[in-house]
């Protein structure tokens, strides 16, 4: 019995070890990962009652900041306080001591308690004179414009984004419905219960960042990717092809045909149908430069990635894979005019917006301009990144071309900003219960630019491609016109 | 003389008394920045404890191996200090059951002189441990807790019966094995692959794991369950050194479980969040995301004793013990605990493998292979290794039929290891002897 016995000492060892390597994974290296999740409190617990820096907008509105509390229970002696309300909850998010945090109190969670500015001379002196330390955060965004986007919106449910395209800064970005993160911070912990509870049963999700956790059919907005797509295979220059003009389009391996809205006829080379806005022409653009050439540069433009915004928990905008596109040529002609396998937060199409103003390039995009000490001292700037590569300079010049047009002559002419080159593309992306979503997306100056936006209003009454123009581009001009201003 | 082995153990016992009082102290220094005003009092008791449970073994067991009592009075320090921080009320009734523990651990040390005495009474054993099993099913005495029978209440008294029926059963195994395991390592009949011995010494022993298994499903108690099946697999495998008896176990366990899997809605619950706790992490994944996030949140050094916040587990005194450990001592204190595991371990398998008589080395094995194979069923489920079946950690977890049992299994152990190494030494006086002729 003696060799069993032994042999049963291994077997028991082996078992202590993979639990041991399995104590090594969650407590060191997933541990970061865990740490963060939204829903663990414990960082909120360990700061909640501790002195809090401000979080200011661009032009040093106060968005969020710590005040003394006279708590029944003893416990607390400051809270969180947002006195803009639900203008900057979902960018803001609140700091709960049940629900844990959102937004930037998490994301910069320990620039706010002070403890990055630990590192710094002059904190390590204050640290050692015992002096509370705190960080203010900074924000891009502008209150000016923020209120501007909820103005526009004017109640509808819908997603404003605008963003500096030469550094990836975001100007605003406001979503409707949004939420004050007051009520939920507060130290009565019943209440703020009470208030979370509210909001996640409402059917509005006010709670849901749509600006970059929502995804949408991109509708034809998404005939910029598709048009790069064309334009950086070779096989679409803005002379030719010279698509035959149609009202409708059976892509192979199906029966059933793609049509224009209000089954009109169009078709002709790239800017022409741009202008239009042809649904038929760009579904046989799709399906002709094929699946791998559509999956690339939608790839390139940060589809089936999470754009890496200095914000929790964002979600990637998907596209079906280039072998999937390649081997169904009825999915990737629906796919190309935005349809099918594709969806898209208004943060992603912002930058793609944003790529193609930047020659190319998009900026990684973010809301941290920089954070202080409590003495207002700048302790650290954000450091603009480049994120991708979408397309080519000479892609991105041709393609603003074309959206000039579209905003000259074609869907987009409400995105026009006055005496400014404005360059767009409208879309309308139906839901299949008579209403549609109404896109635009644009930047300007063209020539020059510096601030692209998307705009998306949801739920919109009807479907054609001029409810993308009618009801989204108005918005989407007014905001590149306050933004030009806002960023000179 | 004082025995050296007792001289090393009295060493390790002061050890293990420091380690409790500092960890205490530290623990009310987290959480209210004071020192204990109890710390007198307390140092008292558990100096108090320790000696008795020293002592006993100087008086009934000198030369019993001097690791394993230390080892368990460290981890059961170690879980006082964590179950005091996590609730008062607790602590107290712990204490009490400790005592009562190392009570039990005199008692069975006293009462036990030779363990070989123990195989005559086999079969009583076996109804004992039948009896004790089913006692949560009598209605009326049983009472259903978390979903789980496995308890009775004897007027103020509640216990679990299973936690005594683990050690009565390993007696039983031993004692009927190692009779036969001659005729069950001879092969009569084929099964396919599998070569079985003839169903007339077979047949008993399926029908008492059966009646476990049975037993365990009606009590919806898996981590029991799980830890029988093991002790059966193991107790026949050492015995025999037949891989077909790990190879039948197997299957029939892979069966068991595939039954309650399909039979039983908190199986399948337990099985999802084991795989994908992520997906109701405020509902059916909740405990276990919350001791991953305090695994986590402990990382390498731990928050520091009283400084965590492990009451957010559900259950963190009793099946989630380990996870408390983990955030506030970290990775360093966890691996503690495992490494304080694994010294059992090897110290029970020592002596088994130095054990006079084949029952003793059976049932050193076996009650070995108790406290390891639980130990790591209810760790491995708390680090998510495999799918958490509750089950308590032993010496550690609050519980007082839990240390009860594992203190007198402990003291099983330290008789067999006297019994042993006193043999060696007359053995080795003896041929001292022989050589001085």
């Amino acid at each position: 019995m003696a060799r069993q016995i032994r042999r049963l000492g291994v077997v028991l060892l082996v078992l202590y070890g993979a639990v041991f390597v399995q104590l090594n994974l969650t407590q060191l290296v997933r541990a970061d990962g865990y740490d963060d999740n939204p829903a663990n409190t414990r960082a909120v617990q360990r700061d909640y009652n501790e002195p809090r820096g401000q979080i200011v907008s661009r032009e040093g509105v106060v968005l969020a900041r710590s005040v003394a509390v006279d708590d029944p229970t003893g416990q607390f002696e400051r809270q969180r306080e947002y006195p803009t309300g639900d203008l900057f909850g979902q960018i803001t998010g609140y700091f709960s001591f049940t629900a844990g945090s959102d937004g930037v109190e998490k994301t910069y969670n320990d620039d706010l308690a002070g403890r990055t500015q630990r590192d710094t001379p002059e904190g390590l002196k204050d640290a050692l004179l015992g002096e509370t330390q705190t960080g203010d955060v900074v924000l891009t965004l502008s209150a000016e414009l923020q209120q501007l986007a909820k103005d526009q919106l004017a109640g509808r449910r819908g997603t404003v984004v605008a963003i500096d395209t030469r550094d990836g800064s975001i100007l605003a970005m406001y979503s409707n419905p949004s939420y004050d993160p007051g009520p939920l911070s507060q130290v009565d912990q019943r209440a703020a219960d009470t208030a979370r509870q509210a909001l996640l049963d409402d059917p509005a999700k006010p709670l849901l960042a749509r600006s970059y956790r929502e995804t949408y059919f991109p509708g034809s907005t998404f005939k910029v990717v598709t048009g790069s797509a064309g334009l950086t295979s070779g096989a679409v220059t803005p002379d030719d092809p010279s698509y035959p003009s149609s009202g409708s389009y059976t892509p192979p391996q199906t029966t059933s045909a793609i049509s224009n809205f209000g089954r009109s006829v169009c078709g002709g080379t790239l800017f022409e149908i741009l202008v239009v806005s042809c649904n038929t022409a760009f579904a046989q653009m799709g399906v002709d430069i094929g699946g791998e050439a559509l999956s690339a540069t939608a790839e390139a433009f940060g589809f089936n990635d999470v754009p890496p915004l200095d914000l929790p928990n964002g979600a990637s905008s998907p596209i079906a894979s280039a072998a999937t596109l390649e081997a169904d040529p009825p999915v990737r002609a629906q796919t190309s005019i935005g349809q099918n396998s594709v969806r898209a937060t208004p943060l992603q199409m912002a930058l793609v917006a944003a790529g193609v103003a930047n020659d190319g390039t998009i900026m990684t995009p973010h809301v941290m301009a920089e954070v202080r000490d409590d003495e207002g001292t700048t302790v650290r700037t954000y450091e603009p990144t480049q994120w991708r590569q979408a397309v080519s300079s000479e892609v991105a010049a041709t393609m603003t071309e074309a959206m000039v047009q579209v905003v000259e002559r074609g869907t987009a002419t409400r995105l026009q900003v006055p005496g400014v080159a404005t360059a767009g593309k409208t879309g309308t992306a139906e839901r299949g219960d008579g209403t549609s979503e109404a896109w635009v997306v644009g930047f300007a100056p063209a020539d020059n630019p510096r601030v692209a936006v998307a705009v998306i209003i949801e739920g919109e009454p009807g479907a054609s491609e001029a409810t993308g123009g009618r009801v989204a581009a108005p918005v989407g001009g007014a905001m590149l016109e306050a933004a030009l201003r806002v960023v000179p | 003389m004082i025995a050296a082995r007792r001289r090393t153990e009295l060493g390790l016992m002061v050890m293990a008394a420091l380690i409790t009082a500092i960890a205490y102290t530290l623990a009310s220094l987290g959480s209210t920045a004071s020192i204990p005003a109890d710390i007198g009092p307390i140092l008292a008791v558990i100096v108090g404890l320790l000696a008795a449970a020293h002592l006993a073994t100087r008086r009934l067991a000198p030369q019993a191996d001097p690791v394993l009592l230390p080892v368990a009075a460290a981890l059961n320090g170690l879980g006082y200090v964590m179950i005091a921080r996590l609730d008062e009320d607790l602590a107290a009734l712990q204490a009490t059951w400790t005592a009562v523990g190392i009570g039990a651990f005199v008692a069975t040390l006293l009462v036990v002189r030779d363990a070989r005495t123990l195989a005559q009474y086999r079969y009583s054993f076996l109804a004992l441990g039948i009896a004790l099993l089913l006692a949560p099913l009598v209605p009326g005495l049983g009472t259903e807790i978390n979903g789980a029978r496995i308890w009775v209440h004897l007027g103020p008294l509640s216990f679990q019966p299973g936690e005594l029926a683990k050690i009565v059963i390993a007696l039983f195994l031993a004692a009927y094995v190692v009779d036969r395991r001659e005729l069950l390592a001879m092969t009569r009949r084929r099964l396919g692959p599998i070569s079985l011995p003839d169903l007339r010494h077979f047949g008993p022993l399926l029908g008492a794991w059966g009646l476990a298994m049975v037993v365990m499903m009606a009590e919806k108690d898996l981590g029991s369950s799980l830890l029988f099946f093991a002790l059966f697999a193991v107790v026949l495998w050492v015995a025999t050194d037949r891989a077909a008896y790990l190879l039948l176990s197997l299957l029939l366990f892979a069966a068991g479980a595939y039954v309650a899997w399909r039979i039983f809605d908190h199986v399948q619950v337990r099985i999802d969040t084991w795989l994908n706790p992520w997906t109701d992490v405020s509902g059916k994944g909740f405990q276990i995301v919350q001791a991953t996030f305090a695994l986590a949140w402990g990382g390498l050094t731990g928050t520091g004793l009283g400084v965590g916040h492990p009451d957010r587990i559900p259950a963190a005194s009793t099946d989630f013990i380990f996870a408390a450990i983990g955030e506030e001592m970290g990775l360093l204190g966890a691996t503690a605990v495992l490494v304080a595991f694994v010294l059992f371990i090897g110290g029970g398998l020592r002596i088994a493998l130095r054990a006079r008589s084949p029952f003793e080395q059976l049932l050193a094995a076996g009650l070995t292979a108790i406290v390891g194979i639980q130990a790591f069923i209810i760790v491995g489920g708390v680090t998510r290794l495999v799918p958490l079946t509750g089950i308590t950690l032993p010496f550690v977890s609050y519980g007082g039929s839990s240390l009860v049992a594992n203190y007198i299994l402990l003291a099983l152990l330290l008789r067999m290891s006297d019994r042993a190494n006193q043999a060696d030494q007359a053995d080795r006086a003896d041929a001292t002897q022989l050589v001085e002729r």
